[in-house]
């Protein structure tokens, strides 16, 4: 049997909380249940989030396509995240904005709030109002939320190239960002 | 180390991407956080006024099912919060508080928590996910769709702290 598995809905939902607790403790140890780690890096004083964000993304798109490559896991029966390109781009941008303003975004929110930060849960009952003002605008803003629809486009696809030419590519440049930053931080940080 | 409290970003940053490759293998998904606020939204709109939360088209998703709760990604964000909470006791480093920039006083902090929860809330929806299941996730697929949220996400980031300068700094 070939990796994806099937689960029943109770262990299903057990593993979701499983893996949840693993993304919580990696966040929370990080640092990231802090609004001031978190908005570091917009003002050049901390680089936490994009040294654990890259850190994340490179080990687990190499785990990922090293299994598929070695045939122990079907990536047909993965789910990927479709791309729908000015929706994204937009709702990125505006992300972005609001991570500044509240200092958190969804999932280090949770984490704030598991450290005893209020203002964490405020953000948080935030989000479930900006979910529902989304919900309550949704047939104006439904014609954009479908419209450049590229359905699972990998870069890979898009280049023409090898799988492993743009992880090799991301973890270069990644290793690149996390030397300007250690070389930054002695530097102008705690000079 | 300055900040002694906390592992090492690149530490945290591989556990992180190994949990995000468990949830790969094993259940064939990726991370995910936004989408629990959306359904608990519309579940808790529905007890109250089930008429029009069934009205809204983009809710009723989550309301089809006899069980809706049941979910995978709100199980997650419990999963999440019990993670942090065992992090934050075993170091000590929970400690109750509410947040803010050094020069701002509590009523702005109130007013900046909760705008920006409704602007990453709006904007998670638009993108069809946040940090977790389009950046993360999206990013190390090497899906199109997590490149470019992560691009415009540090782009605008980036600009309105360049403004608003007072917020953290």
């Amino acid at each position: 049997m070939m990796a994806p598995f099937e689960f029943s809905e109770m262990a299903g939902l057990g593993l979701a909380v499983l893996f949840g607790a693993f993304f919580g403790l990696s966040l929370e140890r990080a640092g990231l249940g802090d609004p001031h780690k978190l908005t570091g890096v917009f003002y050049f004083q901390d680089f936490t989030v994009p040294k654990v964000m890259f850190t994340a993304i490179v080990v687990a798109g190499t785990g990922l396509y090293l299994l598929a490559d070695l045939h122990l896991l079907d990536l047909s029966r993965v789910y990927f995240v479709p791309t729908f390109f000015w929706p994204q781009i937009a709702g990125g941008a505006l992300f972005g904005a609001g991570f500044v303003v509240s200092g958190y975004c969804p999932g280090t929110a949770v984490a704030g709030l598991a450290s005893g930060k209020l203002d964490a849960l405020v953000t948080m009952i935030g989000v479930g109002a900006g979910s529902l003002l989304f919900a309550v605008l949704f047939s104006a803003l439904e014609g954009f939320y479908v419209s450049s629809d590229w359905g699972t486009e990998t870069l890979q696809a898009l280049l023409g190239v090898n799988h492993w030419i743009v992880l090799i590519v991301l973890a270069a440049l990644a290793g690149g960002m996390f030397k300007f930053f250690s070389w930054y931080e002695k530097r102008v940080v705690h000079p | 180390m300055k900040n002694s409290r906390f592992w090492s970003p690149y530490v945290a940053g591989t556990l992180l991407g190994l949990t995000l490759l468990a949830t790969f293998f094993v259940a064939g998904r990726g991370l995910g956080a936004s989408g629990a606020f959306s359904l608990v939204t519309g579940v808790g709109l529905n007890a109250v006024t089930p008429g029009y939360a069934a009205s809204l088209k983009y809710l009723s998703q989550y309301l089809g099912s006899p069980a809706p709760l049941m979910n995978w990604n709100l199980f997650m964000v419990i999963g999440v919060f019990l993670g942090a909470l065992a992090g934050a006791l075993s170091s000590r480093t929970f400690k109750v508080m509410f947040d803010k920039g050094a020069s701002m006083s509590l009523g702005t902090r109130l007013v900046t928590t909760f705008t920006g929860g409704i602007m990453i809330g709006f904007a998670a929806r638009l993108a069809r996910g946040c940090t977790s299941g389009v950046a993360l996730t999206g990013g190390a697929q090497l899906a199109v769709s997590g490149w470019i949220f992560v691009l415009a996400m540090f782009a605008a980031g980036f600009l309105v702290a360049a403004i608003f300068r007072r917020l953290w700094s």
